[in-house]
């Protein structure tokens, strides 16, 4: 039995030891530098709290922040409710449901940083000659340029891309629902929009908490579209946490500045995530 | 469907394996082909072509050495990074900017002032790099090419709105736009989707004044922008008025295309945007003149910098193969083919600008009448682009200059 | 399911739907076959004459199939070393959740998916450079231990539902942990195999930021990063930008094409676990 106690530690030290020192130790590192002047190179001191400080005096900072909350909202709420109906849609009698289903997921291979390039120029060149042609002020301008809309095209590029994944979990969550439970509510003659949310919806909530708590996790981390799309222009309307920490932290010699905001972008996130768990959680149960 | 499965992972397995074995170690194998390798790296993409053809030619006449020419989009980010990394190229070409001095002074450069090299630059580029050194008797970089950052224009467009010579006051500049618009055509094609190209319609409007001068009373809290840049912010909402109607929805590159196929009269960028519109239409007829900036032509200079210099950072392990690289693109032929591709000006001696285009900046050249970029002298962090990219869009003067001040007081203070 | 009617208001609203997602594709494939004189025409119309000289030149241009070639290279490798070494970290923490410290060990790296990667971002490139690890190898590597805390989560589940009876008559067999992990276990993970290689490929491949931050030398550039580097000089020639795309989303694309019902069922498996 010693030996196989012995044999199970092997299995895991090695693994953790790495995990250690590629994931927990670069990320206690960051705090480390958080509390110095480091600029990424050269010496450095103990600045104490002087960086936290000035983070949450930094306009910019702030921004991105509610930048970043803003758009992951916002993109989190248009991907689950689109990704639930084309599943409902997957879901009931078409022809070609696998063509569609395989269409319907095809985003979800594709690079992300290419589909922002080829967005970028949709929004560019297509969008305003479609505009244009049609007498459509809205869209005769690109919605990059705008400070006011920049912030929708990075939504609906990352809702293109992401619909694919939650889609097909949601299709996954309706086919296990056998078919006997909806025959029984036809004949209690429950109209389509009761039936779904008195029988399917408490039946796919499960998946909707990891669809909600996934999905938002990711859209804060946001980077490869920006970086794509807008560089967070125009002004800095676009910049989200991810792209100040990499374009501050190492082209305008901020590194330790940057690791505070790093650090408060992760308590942030950890409450965020309670939080969310907590609140979907008890809907859960309460269903 | 386990059965799939199982031959999937087999097929993968088989196929990685050969392919590792067919490319054995070569995806780290710099030295497969007994070649020395050099690392060139270049912060601007315009000249891409330029380089590739005078490293064919140097691998000609050099066949040991074979250089990877480098040049990333955001090349200062990833030169930063690199920094951060203790993993900075053999050579670096890049312009004279925040980047560079803080390179420079941070010690990981090689001083170059005792090579021979140095003699084939014009001393008063040496001297304006130098400037900012901490160390001010080293020689970090070898100045290339410089540039003209003010206003091109489409030659054909402006004959046609009858006008003859270029404005040389901005009340000049003003009348002229107001032609064009009245014409019904674009005065000035605007590219502000992309941040930086703010700066060059910022750059000229500011360099009447002293700009160092300005940068060391700013940190020293003697000015604010509120103070010394109200008639800048005046003169950029006047300039934007003449823009066309998606300002900030046009990036450099489609900006450059656009004014080729005769979009806009005027296009406030500097000399490095002429190979790109040259080569999106051949028959664009294309003219410069500087940014007259105030009523007093006297006072009007032409914002220049160096647009291209060559470092060699301390940590090569081949100096000997980039010097010669670099005694290669300084020799007169090299620097004459830089010039002519890339309608630059020569920092190197006895090379000069005979392109017709360039005509308009000759007299600024010729009588020294020219001035740094502002921006230059901006602290590292500071981040100027998009404060006037917002500055265009919301048109907010009090706001704007507000911004200026608190964001650089802010970043100094982080320092 | 009851033998109903095709279904024709949701027929035509998925049909139009699908045309959304299909577009931009559609887009692609015509932008990188065209040439400037043709997209001034139209950008939209198929075009009559088509340039497939586009591709050779992007080829030639960003190195295509050296970026290809890495790309292929890490994820295949990212895929094998994280099959073989996230299962059996979860497997050893799976038997022995009743342990303080295998529960502590669950918690510590499944609790690590909160951790924003930003944090890690700016040491993680001055550690990996000094390690000499600011390269293929390192990224492979690094691809293997991050994904471990999502993995550890998706496997400890399903290994939970493996009943321990078939362990226990392998061991009275004399077999040993490890044959029994090889012989029993890993044979009976492969529903959540398929998951997990599936989403580490996807990942491995299409990822960007960390090619862009990690990798030094331009010889080790993935096909995403390939095309980032080359946006300043693809600038003004939009045909020759798109067939760089599509060409470095094709790969993907042909391989789903055949694969596509293996992929999503291999990604919902893991999800109704």
């Amino acid at each position: 039995m010693n030996r196989r106690k012995y044999a199970f530690l092997i299995m895991t030290l090695p693994a953790v030891l790495l995990f250690f020192t590629f994931h927990t130790y670069p990320a206690l590192q960051g705090i480390f530098y958080s509390f110095t002047d480091w600029h990424g190179y050269g010496p450095w001191t103990f600045v104490g709290l002087k960086n936290y400080i000035n983070v949450f005096q930094d306009d910019r900072a702030l921004h991105a922040y509610l930048f970043t909350f803003k758009f992951a909202i916002t993109t989190t709420i248009i991907v689950n409710v689109f990704s639930l109906l084309i599943a409902l849609g997957l879901n009931s009698k078409i022809k070609g449901r696998n063509f569609f289903r395989g269409v319907y997921f095809l985003p979800n291979i594709l690079s992300v940083l290419i589909v922002g390039f080829i967005f970028n120029y949709i929004f560019a060149h297509i969008l305003p000659q479609m505009g244009n042609s049609l007498h459509l002020k809205f869209l005769a301008k690109n919605i990059l340029g705008d400070p006011n809309l920049a912030w929708i095209g990075i939504v609906i590029v990352a809702a293109w891309q992401s619909i694919a994944f939650n889609t097909i979990l949601y299709l996954a969550g309706l086919q296990t629902i056998s078919s006997d439970i909806y025959e029984a509510s036809s004949i209690d003659g429950a109209g389509k929009w009761r039936e779904f949310w008195s029988i399917t919806f408490p039946l796919i909530a499960p998946f909707f908490t990891i669809n909600m708590v996934l999905a938002l996790k990711n859209f804060l981390m946001v980077f490869d579209q920006i970086m794509a799309m807008t560089g967070g222009g125009p002004g800095e309307s676009t910049e989200s946490i991810s792209y100040l920490i990499y374009n501050g932290g190492f082209s305008g010699g901020e590194f330790a500045y940057q690791s505070a905001n790093a650090v408060i972008y992760f308590i942030v996130i950890v409450l965020v995530s309670i939080i969310q768990l907590r609140i979907l959680q008890r809907r859960e149960v309460e269903m | 469907m386990k059965g799939t499965l199982k031959t999937i992972i087999g097929g993968a397995i088989v196929l990685s394996l050969s392919t590792s074995l067919l490319t054995g170690c070569s995806s780290s194998g710099k030295s497969s082909d007994e070649k020395t390798h050099i690392e060139f790296f270049s912060s601007k993409t315009e000249n891409a072509a330029t380089y590739k053809e005078l490293i064919k030619e140097f691998e000609k006449k050099n066949p040991k050495i074979a250089v990877d020419l480098t040049s990333p989009p955001d090349a200062e980010t990833v030169l930063k990074t690199r920094l951060t990394k203790n993993d900075l190229p053999d050579m670096v070409a890049m312009g004279d900017s925040t980047t560079f001095t803080d390179l420079s002074n941070s010690g990981v450069m090689t001083d170059l002032s005792s090579d021979d090299i140095v003699k084939n630059i014009q001393p008063t580029y040496i001297d304006r790099v130098k400037k900012d050194y901490n160390k001010h008797d080293a020689v970090y970089g070898l100045p290339y090419a410089t540039n003209g950052n003010g206003v091109i224009y489409n030659k054909d467009k402006f004959a046609a709105l009858g006008l003859k010579d270029t404005p040389k006051t901005f009340d000049e500049f003003i009348a002229d736009l107001k032609k064009a618009q009245g014409a019904g055509e674009i005065p000035i094609y605007f590219t502000l989707k992309d941040a930086w190209t703010g700066m060059v319609a910022m750059n000229s409007v500011a360099s009447s004044m002293a700009p160092d001068q300005f940068s060391k009373d700013k940190t020293d809290k003697k000015t604010t922008f509120k103070d010394s840049y109200s008639t800048v912010a005046d003169k950029l909402l006047t300039l934007i008025q003449y823009g066309h109607k998606d300002n900030l929805g046009v990036a450099y590159g489609d900006g450059n295309i656009a004014f080729a196929k005769g979009k806009g009269v005027f296009y406030l960028q500097g000399n490095w945007a002429i190979p790109d519109i040259l080569k999106a239409n051949p028959n664009v007829k294309l003219g410069v003149f500087p940014f007259p900036a105030t009523n007093d032509p006297s006072q009007n200079k032409l914002v220049s910098g160096v647009d291209v210099l060559f470092a060699i950072p301390t940590s090569t392990k081949h100096k000997a193969e980039d010097e010669k690289f670099l005694k290669f693109l300084l020799q007169k032929e090299q620097a004459q083919k830089y010039t002519d591709e890339q309608s630059a000006f020569s920092a190197v001696n006895g090379v000069f600008q005979n392109n017709p285009i360039l005509e308009g900046y000759k007299d600024s050249f010729a009588t020294g009448k020219i001035t740094s970029y502002p921006d230059h002298f901006y602290p590292a962090g500071f981040n100027a682009a998009n404060i006037v990219q917002g500055f265009f869009i919301k048109k907010d003067k009090d706001a704007f200059l507000t911004k200026m001040d608190n964001e650089w007081d802010k970043v100094v203070n982080r320092k | 399911m009851n033998k109903a009617k095709t279904n024709w208001p949701v027929q035509i609203l998925i049909t139009l739907g699908s045309l959304l997602i299909l577009f931009p594709l559609y887009l692609t494939i015509t932008i990188a076959l065209k040439d400037p004189q043709q997209m001034a025409q139209s950008i939209i119309a198929w075009p009559k004459h088509l340039h497939w000289e586009n591709f050779s030149q992007a080829i030639q241009m960003t190195n295509f199939f050296q970026a290809f070639k890495n790309s292929a290279i890490i994820t295949i490798f990212t895929v094998i070393l994280t099959l073989l070494t996230n299962s059996l970290v979860a497997y050893s923490v799976a038997r022995n959740m009743h342990k303080k410290f295998y529960k502590f060990l669950y918690y510590y790296l499944v609790s690590a998916m909160f951790i924003p990667f930003p944090i890690i971002m700016l040491p993680i490139v001055k550690q990996t450079s000094a390690w000499g690890m600011d390269n293929i190898v390192g990224l492979i590597f690094l691809y293997a231990v991050y994904g471990l805390s999502f993995n550890i989560f998706v496997y400890v589940g399903y290994i939970k539902s493996i009943p321990k009876e078939l362990e226990e008559a392998a061991m009275i067999d004399g077999a040993g942990t490890w044959k029994i992990f090889w012989k029993v276990i890993f044979p009976l993970l492969t529903p959540i195999n398929a998951t997990v290689g599936i989403l580490t490929a996807l990942w491995a491949w299409n990822d960007f930021m960390l090619p862009l931050i990690l990798l030094s030398d331009k010889n080790d550039a993935t096909l995403p990063l390939v095309q980032y580097v080359f946006q300043g000089q693809f600038s003004t020639n939009y045909n020759l930008a798109f067939s760089s795309y599509l060409m470095a989303l094709a790969p993907m694309i042909i391989l789903y094409l055949f694969l596509q019902k293996w992929i999503i069922s291999g990604v919902t498996k893991g999800a109704v676990k």
